[in-house]
């Protein structure tokens, strides 16, 4: 992973033809901004490893500090290529800084870059835990429930009270969730530091990929109590 | 060597800024006005005049007479439909394409309006340059700025009057930004700054982070459609009724009451109390006083108080967007002519707790973080850098008329983002794309920016091909499209329509079409300069003459004095239109020696007031 990919030299210079690891920006050999054709990912474009825990002042200064290497404002004056090549650095940096800042977007990232299958929005409620699906069929019903009673003239404060019970339980998991998803963050970069290996991590991966499935249709479910909170 | 210049494109004034060896500053025009007002106006014989002649034409020939046009750039002729009643020239076009102003026998575009600002500011900045002695006082390059809130529409629009202009515009930066800039030279390094921007036409909150140097802008928001225009609308309105005018408000009575309330509404900056004084520009009663009304402070702020209000609900939703409280901001600014308004300086200082930076001129700031801008682009400087987000998510149209997000609104541009197509029939070698700009689920209510065709797929199964388009915003805020199909790696050609743009080939003949255009000659602009002459000393006048303060320094004045300045006035004001400069220059004179003594006695009595308030020990 990230290591092997590091050692290689994977760029070339498209002007002087010098070879370049993968993460450096400019050219080793005439200093020249580097065209972005190829180049890792996120993780590795930031100079950071490819671990879920990240220090988000350390990652707003690497930021700022990119953003002055690359900005297309400070390449005005320089060849047309070297004016595309940055308007393409600066515009991965952001995407990359925007991606990474959030740590749901960052996770589902790492599983993107790890070859994971992504995470579906509107995917099938087949694919969560049997607790969950409980959960989540009672909770349809009682929203349902809940309709059909504010639709037949039932009082409002009945149907608050109504709505705030049915969704205790579903604040209880997300906030486990939260825990759960802290903890296989730790998990990752424990196994990212001490090397572990490929099936070990992979598993870990698998893992995370469940938790957030799981807590995009609670997070899914919570919008809709609150919609119909609203109406009510 | 060229100079390049920053330029503050606004809706009522315009400005150019320049960085000199001394740092920045605004340049300004042979009598020493800072503003060009954006107005333009083409005569009977196709002479077109800009600023501040343009604006007295506006009373003489308000059908011929382009006001506030910045509200139209960018936008289709069905959506200024509702508004073209408010504007006495012709707002035309065919229904999804790009507004026309009919002027006299010809139409233009609101870039080509634009274009002639444009052209005078360069004009104005190469005769300063000339004027200093430079070796090359050409200006071919600009840094233009627009509302944070302006689209992409909006924003190419400003881009070609630039190439009309024939300006290479090297960056099109957000107002709010620029004013940033300009406020960073001298202040403090670190911290969250709010900047609100209520202008003519526009208003804008935009929430930066300045850190080291960077000024990166979390959030921002707006209202392209709300500024001091709006509150003038009301007065007007006001006037109208109130004066039963009704039928009778013709194009340029209106425009006469138009400028007077705006002077009432200046001068309640200053005081508790003004009158507003409508001279009649009609035939029928030459001299005469139209309308005449006492306006109090308190009177007008309830009356615009729903206009300024509105800016408020934009503040909380970057607040939101910037994830922070309004106690989280350490710096407010106030930018914009509208900021002046002592309402809206109470209601942002409730706002944000704090009482709002005023200490530069809100009508040049955003000039001159134009002219840093520009400064920093050429000169290889890296003090410091503006990292600016697109104000409004990108998406494309999807099946069943909904919007897919690609890029959001708040992300730091340069931003870019990819979308996979495929194909739904065997051997189809087109796909349409529909590319929106907006916040909401429907494609009906977002803004349409332009319609691709991708073509050239190689025939395959439905559903084969793997199309990625690729959609990139540049530092301009501007979107191109790149597209390719994954499978054989052939580039798509893209036909781009944009909805309510220009093509590259129209702007080019308006480019050419510009250098027929007959230019004020020489003489003529000698008139205009004596008229604007003219207009200033007339203005202060008018001004002493309707200060409350009057009334007591009346016993400082000869029997009479009072009389000869106001016949002098009248004097000058009916030989406004005289074509003879020396007619005019003969009764400023006059006027302004006839007005002297009445300065001297009001400038004492100012200071007499300003030193009462102190102890004698302080003096």
């Amino acid at each position: 992973m990230s290591t092997e990919a590091r050692t290689l030299a994977l760029q070339s210079c498209r002007h002087c033809g010098a070879g370049a690891p993968v993460d450096v920006h400019f050219c080793p050999q005439c200093e020249r901004i580097l065209t972005l054709a190829r180049h890792g990912d996120y993780f590795i474009f930031f100079g950071l490893p490819r671990k879920l825990t990240i220090d988000l002042e350390d990652l707003e200064r690497r930021f700022r500090s990119l953003s002055r290497q690359f900005h297309p404002d400070y390449f005005y004056t320089a060849s047309a290529a070297e004016r595309i090549a940055s308007l393409e650095r600066a515009s991965y940096l952001n995407d990359a800084y925007r991606v990474l800042k959030q740590p749901l977007d960052r996770a589902e990232y790492l599983l993107k870059v790890e070859g994971l299958p992504g995470v579906g929005r509107h995917q099938d409620a087949s694919e969560l835990p049997a607790g969950v699906l409980e959960e989540v069929f009672a909770l349809n019903e009682e929203l349902d429930e809940v309709r059909a009673a504010r639709e037949a003239g039932v009082p409002a404060e009945q149907v608050q009270a109504r709505l705030e019970a049915a969704r205790r339980p579903v604040e209880e998991r997300a906030a486990r969730q939260e825990a759960q998803l802290e903890a296989l963050f730790q998990r990752w970069d424990k196994q990212v530091d001490e090397e572990a290996p490929p099936d070990v991590r992979r598993a870990t991966l698998e893992s995370l990929r469940g938790l957030l499935q799981e807590r995009s249709y609670i997070a899914n479910l919570i919008a809709a109590t609150d919609r119909e909170r609203g109406e009510a | 060597m060229s100079k390049v210049v920053g330029i503050d494109l606004g809706t009522t004034n315009s400005l150019v800024a320049f960085v000199g060896r001394e740092g920045p500053f605004v340049i300004r025009d042979g009598s020493g006005d800072a503003l060009l007002p954006s107005v333009v106006s083409v005569d009977a014989g196709d002479v077109v005049y800009v600023g501040r002649e343009a604006q007295r034409r506006l009373l003489t020939d308000p059908n011929r007479s382009v006001y506030s046009v910045k509200r139209f750039m960018g936008r289709g002729a069905g959506d200024v439909a509702a508004e073209a009643g408010h504007f006495p020239f012709a707002l035309g076009g065919s229904g999804s394409g790009v507004v026309r102003i009919g002027l006299g026998g010809r139409e233009f575009t609101p870039p080509e309006i634009s274009a002639f600002i444009l052209r005078e500011l360069k004009r104005r900045a190469e005769a300063y340059f000339a004027g200093q002695g430079e070796f090359d006082p050409e200006v071919d390059r600009a840094v233009i700025t627009v509302p944070a809130y302006f689209n992409d529409a909006q924003r190419t629009a400003t881009r070609d009057a630039g190439r009309i202009a024939g300006l290479e515009v090297l960056r099109i930066i957000n107002e709010p930004t620029a004013a940033s800039l300009a406020y960073g030279l001298d202040r403090r390094r670190t911290g969250v700054i709010a900047v609100y921007d209520f202008g003519g036409g526009t208003f804008d909150i935009s929430i930066l982070r300045v850190e080291d140097g960077v000024f990166q802008v979390l959030s921002t928001n707006g209202d392209t459609h709300l500024g001091g225009d709006d509150i003038d609308r009301l007065l007007v309105g006001m006037v109208v009724s109130e004066a039963g005018l009704g039928e009778a408000a013709d194009a340029a009575r209106l425009q006469a009451i138009r400028q007077a309330v705006i002077q009432a509404k200046w001068d309640l900056s200053e005081r508790d109390e003004t009158e507003i004084v409508v001279a009649d520009p009609g035939p029928a009663a030459p001299g005469g006083w139209l309308f005449r009304r006492r306006l109090g402070r308190d009177e007008f702020e309830r009356l615009v108080r729903p206009v300024v209000d509105r800016t408020l609900g934009p503040c909380r939703l970057a607040l939101a967007d910037a994830g922070l409280e309004a106690s989280a901001i350490d710096e407010v600014v106030l930018v914009g002519g509208s900021t002046r308004i002592p309402l809206v300086r109470r209601l942002v200082q409730e706002m944000f707790g704090r009482p709002p930076h005023d200490d530069l001129n809100p009508d040049e700031v955003v000039a001159l973080g134009a002219a840093i801008q520009a400064h920093i682009m050429v000169s290889g400087s890296r003090d410091m850098l503006l990292l600016d987000v697109t104000p409004l998510s990108l998406g494309i149209e999807t099946m069943g008329g909904a919007m897919s997000k690609i890029i959001l609104r708040n992300s730091t541009i340069p931003a870019s983002g990819t979308e996979m197509f495929t194909t739904f029939v065997d051997n189809q070698t087109a796909v349409d794309i529909h590319v929106l700009q907006g916040e909401r689920e429907l494609v009906a209510d977002n803004r349409s920016l332009a319609r691709f065709k991708l073509r050239g797929i190689p025939p395959m199964p439905a559903g084969l091909p793997r199309i990625q388009v690729r959609f990139q915003i540049d530092a301009n805020g501007i979107l191109s499209v790149s597209a390719r199909e994954l499978r054989t790696s052939v580039e798509q050609t893209i036909e781009v329509k944009p909805s309510y743009g220009l093509t590259d080939e129209e702007v080019e003949r308006m480019l050419l079409e510009s250098f027929e255009h007959a230019e004020t000659d020489v003489e003529a602009r000698f008139l205009i300069e004596a008229r604007n002459e003219a207009e200033t000393v007339l203005r202060a006048t008018e001004k002493s003459l309707r200060n409350p303060d009057l009334e007591a320094a009346k016993a400082d004045l000869a029997p009479g004095e009072l009389a000869a300045i106001e016949s002098a006035l009248a004097d000058l004001r009916s030989s406004m239109g005289s074509p003879d400069r020396a007619v005019i220059e003969a009764k400023t004179k006059a006027l302004n020696d006839v007005t002297l003594h009445l300065a001297e006695v009001m400038m004492n009595r100012g200071v007499r007031a300003a030193l009462t308030g102190r102890s004698v020990d302080g003096v």
